[in-house]
C-alpha cells in the first residue's frame, strides 16, 4: 500500500486521505471556511461569534447523534426535524416560564421522542416500508398534530433557569456557552453507545451485513427498532435545548434540522448503505454546516443568492463524498 | 365471455398497480358517498377536481418515469413554481405574447430537469440528496426572478382552462390525457424498454449496449416537459405568480407513486402514478366533505383546517401501510432498489461483501 502511494497523483492521494478520515477532512474544511469568513469580514472574529458557532454546532451535533446511529444501522430518519419541533413546543407549553418543571418535561419529551422512534422503527422493520417514505409520512403526521394541538400558535416560554443553563457563559467567557455542559453528558454517552456497548457493535454489524448479523444471533429487528428509538430521544432532547436557545417556539421551528442533520452526518463520512461511520465525523460535519451558513451570512448575500450557494455547495460536497460506482469498470 | 372477464380480472390483479387501483376505488366510493353521488358526478364538481389537481397528477406521472428509470427528483415541486414565475414574468416584463411565455416556462422546466440529470446521472450522486440540494438552487433562482408574489394571467386564458369541452369534459383533463398518450407512445418505442432495463440494473443494461446515462437523460427530458405542462396548469389555475409555492409536490408525488405500487427501478407502470395521485386527491376532497358533513350533523361543531390536514395525512399514512400489506411480494424489490439508491463507493470492502448487503431478509 505504502509503496504504491508514492506513484499516486495529488488528486488520488487527497481522495484517499478524505476516505481514510472524513472527520479530519471535515474539520479541515470547516477551518478553511472559517478562515474565508474572517478574511471577508474581520469583525466576525470575536468571542461571541465563536460562542454562537459552538452553540449551534452542539445543537446540531446532538440532533444528529441519533441520525448517525440510524444511518450506521442501515436506516434513515427524516423525522428528526419534526420531533425536535414538537419537543420545543412541549418545552414552552409545559414550562410556561416557570422554574422547577425540568424533570417532568424531560420525561414527557423523551417519552414522545421514543414513541415516535418506536413507530418509525416498527413500520420500517416489521411491515417493511422503506425508511425514507415511512419516516417522512410519520413526520408529516406529527407536524400536523403540532398545528392541531396548538391551533397554530404555541403558547409560553422556556423557564428562565433552563434558558440560563443553556445560554449563559461559562466563567464569563463569551466563547463558552453553557450548552457545553449538556454536550459533556450527551457526547460521551453517544461514544459509549456506539463504540463500547454491545448495542453499538451490533448496530455496526447490522449495517454492514444484516444477513451475517442475523446468522450470528443478533436480533436484527430489535436492534434496528432501537436505533430509531434512540434517534427520536436524542432529537427530542435537542429540541428542548433548541427551545431554550430560541426562548419561544412555533410550529415547524426546527424542521430544517431533518436535512441538516442528514447532511452533517454524511459530510462526517457515515455511509448511506450502513456499517461505516463515526460520531466524531458527525460533530465535524455539524461544524461544517454551521460555519458554512455563517460564511454565507458574512458575505452579505441576499436570501435567494444564499439559497443558490447553499444548494451548489451541498452538491459539491456530495460529489466529494457520495459518488456511486461507475457503470463501466 | 365470462372467461375473458375472468382473465382480464386476473391480469388486473397481477398488475403492478393493483394495490393503487383498489385504494383509488375505495377513495372514489368514499368521496362519492360523502359528497352525495349526484353532486360528486356533476360536471362542475368533476371540473373543479381536475382543474385543481391536474398539476399534481402530472407531476406524479413525471416522477413515475424517473422512478422506473431508477432515479428520482424531489425538486419537481419547486420546478412548478419556476415554470409559474418564468411564464408570468416574461409575459409581464418583456411584453411577449402569453403563448410564447408558456413555451419559455416549459423550457425552464426542461433546463432544470437537465441540471438535476447532470447531478444524478453524470456525477452519480444519490438522487434523493442531489435533487434536494437542487431544490435550494431553484428556490433561490425563483426568488431572483420574482421577489414577491405578483402578476396575472390574461383573462381568456384562465377562463379557457376552467371551461369544459362540449360542456362536458374539463380542459385540464385533456392535459392529463395528452401526457398519458405521450407516455403510452413512448412505451412502444425502444426507449420504453430501455428505461426498464436501466432502472432494473444499469450494469446489465450497459453490458447489453444501452447507455444508462443517455436513457436517463431522455427520461429527465420527458419529465421536464411534463413538469412544464403541470406548471402551466398550476399557473392557469391560480392565475397569479408565486415564487415559493408547491414545494411539497415533490415529496408528495414520490409517496403517491409508492402508494400506487411503484418500486425503485425497472418496475411498475405510469398507471401506478395516476392511481396513487388520484387516491391522494380524492382523500383530501373526502376529508373536506366529511368535516362539512359533521358540521351539518352536529350543531355547534366547528373545526379548523388544521384538523382536516391532520386527518388526511393520517389517512395517507394508513394508505401507505395498506399498500405494503396488499403487495407483499414487492417489498423485496423495493428494498433492494432503495439500497441501490444509496450505494456509495467503498474501497474497504470487496464487491462480494457489498453485494451481500442487498439481499436483506426480514422475517
Amino acid at each position: 500500500m505504502s509503496s504504491t502511494k508514492s506513484t499516486l497523483t495529488l488528486g488520488q492521494r487527497s481522495k484517499l486521505f478524505m476516505q481514510k478520515s472524513p472527520a479530519r477532512m471535515a474539520f479541515l474544511i470547516a477551518l478553511v471556511l472559517y478562515a474565508i469568513t474572517v478574511m471577508i469580514s474581520p469583525g466576525s472574529l470575536n468571542a461571541s461569534a465563536i460562542g454562537s458557532i459552538v452553540m449551534l454546532t452542539l445543537l446540531l451535533s446532538i440532533a444528529s447523534a441519533g441520525q448517525t446511529i440510524v444511518l450506521i444501522g442501515g436506516g434513515m430518519d427524516f423525522g428528526v426535524g419534526a420531533v425536535m419541533s414538537s419537543a420545543a413546543i412541549l418545552t414552552t407549553t409545559i414550562m410556561n416560564s416557570q422554574d422547577g418543571r425540568f424533570f417532568p418535561l424531560l420525561f414527557a419529551a423523551l417519552a414522545m421522542g421514543a414513541t415516535v422512534g418506536l413507530l418509525n422503527g416498527i413500520c420500517t422493520v416489521k411491515i417493511g416500508l422503506p425508511p425514507l417514505i415511512v419516516t417522512m409520512a410519520i413526520s408529516n403526521v406529527i407536524t400536523r398534530m403540532q398545528y392541531v394541538l396548538t391551533q397554530g400558535s404555541p403558547m409560553g416560554y422556556a423557564s428562565p433557569s433552563f434558558i440560563k443553563s443553556v445560554t449563559s457563559k461559562l466563567f464569563g467567557l463569551q466563547f463558552l456557552p453553557s450548552i457545553i455542559l449538556y454536550g459533556l453528558i450527551i457526547i460521551p454517552l453517544v461514544f459509549y453507545l456506539l463504540n463500547h456497548s454491545r448495542f453499538g457493535k451490533q448496530v455496526y454489524l447490522l449495517g454492514n451485513n444484516p444477513v451475517a448479523a442475523r446468522l450470528n444471533g443478533v436480533n436484527i429487528n430489535r436492534i434496528q427498532i432501537l436505533t430509531y428509538v434512540f434517534s427520536g430521544m436524542f432529537a427530542a432532547f435537542a429540541g428542548m435545548l433548541g427551545a431554550a436557545y430560541m426562548n419561544a417556539a412555533r410550529c415547524q421551528i426546527f424542521d430544517e434540522y431533518a436535512y441538516n442533520s442528514l447532511i452533517a452526518v454524511i459530510i462526517g463520512g457515515t455511509s448511506f448503505s450502513g456499517g461505516v461511520g463515526t460520531y466524531t465525523g458527525s460533530i465535524a460535519g455539524s461544524l461544517v454546516m454551521v460555519v458554512l451558513s455563517n460564511l454565507l451570512t458574512a458575505m452579505g448575500l441576499a436570501q435567494p443568492t444564499r439559497n443558490v450557494f447553499m444548494g451548489l455547495i451541498m452538491i459539491v460536497l456530495l460529489i466529494f463524498y457520495n459518488r456511486e460506482k461507475k457503470v463501466r469498470q | 365471455m365470462i372467461d375473458t372477464l375472468k382473465n382480464s380480472f386476473t391480469r388486473l390483479r397481477r398488475s403492478s398497480f393493483f394495490a393503487g387501483f383498489v385504494l383509488f376505488i375505495i377513495a372514489l366510493v368514499l368521496n362519492a358517498a360523502l359528497q352525495g353521488p349526484a353532486s360528486f358526478f356533476s360536471v362542475k364538481s368533476i371540473n373543479t377536481l381536475f382543474a385543481k389537481n391536474a398539476a399534481f397528477i402530472l407531476v406524479a406521472i413525471g416522477q413515475s418515469l424517473l422512478l422506473i428509470a431508477g432515479t428520482m427528483d424531489v425538486s419537481c415541486g419547486i420546478q412548478l413554481a419556476l415554470v409559474n414565475v418564468v411564464t408570468i414574468m416574461t409575459h409581464q416584463v418583456w411584453g411577449i405574447p402569453f403563448a410564447l411565455s408558456c413555451l419559455l416556462g416549459i423550457g425552464a422546466a426542461v433546463l432544470a430537469s437537465i441540471a438535476v440529470w447532470v447531478c444524478c446521472s453524470v456525477f452519480r450522486l444519490p438522487a434523493l440528496l442531489a435533487s434536494y440540494a437542487m431544490t435550494y438552487v431553484i428556490r433561490g433562482v425563483n426568488v431572483m426572478i420574482m421577489s414577491v408574489p405578483q402578476g396575472k394571467v390574461p383573462k381568456e386564458w384562465y377562463m379557457a382552462y376552467d371551461s369544459q369541452l362540449f360542456g362536458l369534459i374539463p380542459v385540464s383533463f385533456f392535459a392529463v390525457l395528452g401526457v398519458l398518450l405521450i407516455c403510452r407512445f413512448a412505451r412502444k418505442t425502444p426507449f420504453g424498454s430501455h428505461i426498464y432495463a436501466v432502472g432494473g440494473n444499469p450494469r446489465n443494461a450497459f453490458a447489453a449496449g444501452i447507455s444508462p446515462v443517455k436513457v436517463q437523460l431522455k427520461a429527465f427530458l420527458l419529465k421536464g416537459v411534463i413538469v412544464g405542462i403541470a406548471g402551466l396548469c398550476l399557473t392557469l389555475m391560480i392565475a397569479a405568480g408565486n415564487p415559493l409555492q408547491a414545494e411539497d409536490y415533490g415529496i408528495r408525488s414520490l409517496s403517491a407513486c409508492i402508494l400506487g405500487g411503484l418500486g425503485f427501478g425497472g418496475w411498475g407502470s405510469v398507471a401506478s402514478a395516476v392511481f396513487g395521485s388520484g387516491f391522494f386527491v380524492l382523500i383530501q376532497n373526502s376529508v373536506y366533505y366529511f368535516f362539512s358533513l359533521l358540521v351539518r350533523l352536529i350543531p355547534g361543531f366547528s373545526v379548523s383546517s388544521y384538523w382536516q390536514n391532520f386527518v388526511s395525512d393520517v389517512i395517507i399514512f394508513l394508505g401507505l401501510l395498506m399498500t405494503i400489506v396488499t403487495a407483499k411480494g414487492r417489498q423485496e424489490v423495493l428494498r433492494e432498489g432503495i439500497v441501490r439508491q444509496f450505494k456509495r463507493i467503498d474501497y474497504r470492502k470487496s464487491p462480494k461483501e457489498s453485494e451481500g448487503k442487498e439481499v436483506t431478509t426480514h422475517e
